[in-house]
């Protein structure tokens, strides 16, 4: 139940309130106000359910939009890394073929030494050969040509030796094009697969786009339904409201008329909780989960007015009453199941809401501190108790006139 | 021989025109002998021929310093049988490489020089021998610097063996020249004899002995012939000079012409003009005793 549910079944709940508490003690007058009354109320209660009803399915839709965008955030999210991922797949890939074609590049330049020092070395060994046979250098000097054919021989053996290092560098950047092209293979499949799973990511995304705009149409409808609820809900209240002051007026002229010491008695009552003999206290040990007035509900984004608040307290906790008093109502309230209001006299009311029992019967006096009901039990172990204090039809802070723990 | 007429130079004043031709051609021909034996004496032969061309190379390690193959080349040339020992680096070493094989220049344009320095040493023409070879390569062996010696060890047995046979040869020829002298010597003392026979049959009618005769007329053979070889070996031996002067590239093949005044010079000459006055003391005895014995 959202909030907004809860105002305006408070502003209801202060009718019904006054309604049960001053129907009974009406003149026999004013029957035809009551049956006005019980029509509206009837009314009310059905606009309350459809309220409810709606408020329901747009909790719903607004869960069910949270889930949504948490999904397409978290898909979102996914993309973003799967995108990141990409790039940084895109940026091996990229780097992979710059060494790629380095490496080719090299391996082409070494092929192309390779060849021009095997050609150079044909070529020498040719020269050599000719000068052989032709007596290279002075044949009157064999210790020259002796010499001279050593030299060749290092020369030759230093050609022989540049091919085999040029033939070794070839072999070694080989290898590596060919693990650089392995490398490079691995990593496009392995983009071409994280390419697949971003597009699976994108259409789950579009498709999660589109149920989430579907939400959102089905959102504002119900809202604007709500909307269109609640300001029958406020005609409604105003309805009652009026009907309540007329009431009022009735009991007050009859007092008037029967005159006396009855007429003394309301007038004597307190018309401020400060004032209520005996004080207030407590009705449990607990922490207010949830403040009264004008508060700002994260979940729908939107203002709310709280009527009452709510204590959190372990699951079947004893309620007490916060004050003298006797039972005006004790029965079901939708949306705040069972529901004990107490009159204080004077026009004061507290309300306690969201209880399991009562403990005590409608009409029956209290005390302050008397067991009126406990809380429902709760796999968390936690319950929450919904408590409003009412004074001449106005809803004050309960934490002004009890000490609760904040 | 007081009293009566020295039988000295008889044949001079008997027959002076020809023997002054043959004089003449004597002179002649130990100038042409004196060259030869100076020639063969400076030479060795054909050994210093053969020193010039022989030579050891002992390749240095590529690493081996400038400075340090210097002093190494330095060391090796005060072995004993070492002429000489030249320092060649690596870039003159290329360029002589190149020299031999100028179609490689090209061909190694980027991959540099893959030459090393080295030594190059030369042997005394007069140690140009198998051991004194083994001698200098065991030496460089031991030297860490050198990477290899080439000593033509496989031609040079060869080479020696050559040498010596174109030294036998040489000397053969200036041998047979020397004994082709005393042949003809001999020949034109026979001749002149038997032309003078007349003039030495009155003197020995007169009282004048063969032997005594044919005594005087060796030792003046002897005598003229050592002059003359003297005479024309000197005479060789300033050509010699000369030749050696304007042609410096005899020096390789003949050798310094320093070494003509060398004292062993000298003796040479002197024992060679003895050997040709024995020859010429010889040559006449033989050529009287043929003369008297009759027609050959």
């Amino acid at each position: 139940m959202t909030r907004g549910t809860r105002r305006i079944l408070s502003a209801l709940l202060a009718a019904v309130v006054s309604l049960g508490i001053l129907f009974p003690t009406a003149a026999p007058a004013a029957r035809d106000v009551a049956r006005e009354l019980r029509k509206e109320r009837g009314r009310l209660l059905k606009m309350k359910e459809r309220e409810e009803k709606t408020a329901l399915e747009l909790t719903e839709a607004l869960r069910k939009e949270k889930l949504s965008k948490g999904r397409v955030g978290e898909l979102q999210a996914l993309l973003t890394r799967q995108r990141s991922l990409l790039s940084r797949i895109d940026r091996q890939v990229s780097a992979l073929n710059e060494r790629l074609e380095r490496a080719e590049k090299a391996v082409r330049e070494l092929e192309a030494a390779h060849g021009q020092a095997r050609t150079d070395l044909q070529r020498a060994e040719v020269v050599a050969f000719a000068g052989q046979r032709a007596g290279a250098g002075d044949p009157w000097s064999p210790s020259a040509r002796e010499r001279e054919r050593h030299f060749m021989r290092l020369y030759l053996a230093a050609d022989a030796e540049g091919i085999a290092r040029i033939t070794r560098a070839r072999e070694r950047k080989a290898e590596e094009l060919s693990g650089l092209e392995r490398q490079v293979a691995v990593t496009e499949r392995k983009m071409a697969r994280e390419k697949k799973v971003g597009d699976t990511l994108l259409s789950r995304q579009e498709e999660e786009r589109r149920r989430l705009a579907d939400i959102e149409r089905e959102k504002k409808r119900k809202a604007k339904e709500l909307k269109s609820l609640r300001a029958k809900i406020a005609r409604m209240e105003s309805v009652v409201s009026r009907v309540e002051r007329q009431v009022k007026e009735r009991e007050r002229r009859a007092r008037k008329g029967a005159g006396g010491s009855a007429a003394r008695e309301p007038a004597e009552a307190p018309r401020r909780f400060a004032s209520l003999s005996g004080g207030l206290s407590a009705p449990l040990t607990g922490k207010i989960v949830t403040r009264f007035g004008r508060q700002h509900d994260t979940t729908f984004d939107v203002t709310i007015e709280n009527r009452g608040v709510e204590i959190e307290a372990p699951s079947g906790a004893s309620v007490k009453s916060v004050g003298q008093g006797e039972v005006a109502f004790a029965g079901a309230v939708s949306g705040f199941g069972n529901v004990l209001i107490v009159q204080h006299g004077g026009g004061l009311f507290s309300v306690y809401g969201r209880l399991e029992t009562f403990l005590v019967k409608q009409g029956e006096a209290v005390k302050k501190g008397t067991v009126v009901g406990s809380l429902p039990g709760s796999p968390s172990g936690k319950s929450v108790l919904y408590l409003e204090l009412r004074a001449g039809g106005t809803a004050i802070d309960p934490t002004s006139a009890i000490p609760l723990d904040r | 021989l007081s009293g009566q007429p020295s039988l000295w130079w008889i044949d001079w004043r008997l027959s002076r025109t020809p023997l002054v031709r043959e004089t003449i051609g004597r002179f002649l021909f130990f100038c042409l002998l004196g060259f030869a034996l100076l020639s063969l004496l400076l030479s060795g032969g054909v050994r210093r021929f053969l020193s010039d061309r022989y030579t050891i190379t002992a390749v240095l390690r590529a690493e081996v310093p400038s400075a340090e193959a210097e002093g190494l080349a330095r060391k090796v040339a005060a072995l004993p049988p070492v002429r000489s020992a030249a320092y060649r680096d690596p870039e003159a070493a290329w360029k002589e490489f190149l020299r031999a094989y100028p179609g490689l220049d090209p061909l190694r344009g980027a991959g540099g020089n893959p030459l090393p320095g080295y030594i190059e040493l030369r042997i005394r023409p007069d140690r140009l021998t198998r051991a004194d070879v083994d001698l200098v390569v065991s030496a460089l062996r031991s030297v860490s610097h050198v990477e290899q010696v080439l000593a033509g060890e496989e031609g040079l047995p060869r080479l020696l063996r050559a040498g010596r046979l174109a030294s036998w040869v040489c000397w053969g020829i200036f041998g047979a020249f020397f004994a082709g002298f005393f042949i003809v010597g001999r020949l034109q003392e026979r001749a002149r004899a038997v032309a003078l026979a007349g003039d030495f049959a009155f003197l020995a009618e007169r009282g004048v002995p063969a032997g005594r005769l044919a005594f005087l007329r060796a030792a003046a053979a002897a005598v003229s012939g050592f002059l003359l070889a003297a005479a024309g070996t000197a005479a060789g031996g300033g050509a010699l000079f000369l030749s050696l002067r304007k042609f410096p590239f005899l020096e390789g093949v003949i050798g310094s012409p320093s070494d003509l005044l060398l004292p062993r010079t000298a003796a040479a000459v002197a024992l060679f003009s003895c050997g040709a006055a024995l020859l010429s003391a010889a040559a006449s005895l033989l050529g009287w005793r043929a003369a008297r014995s009759g027609p050959e």
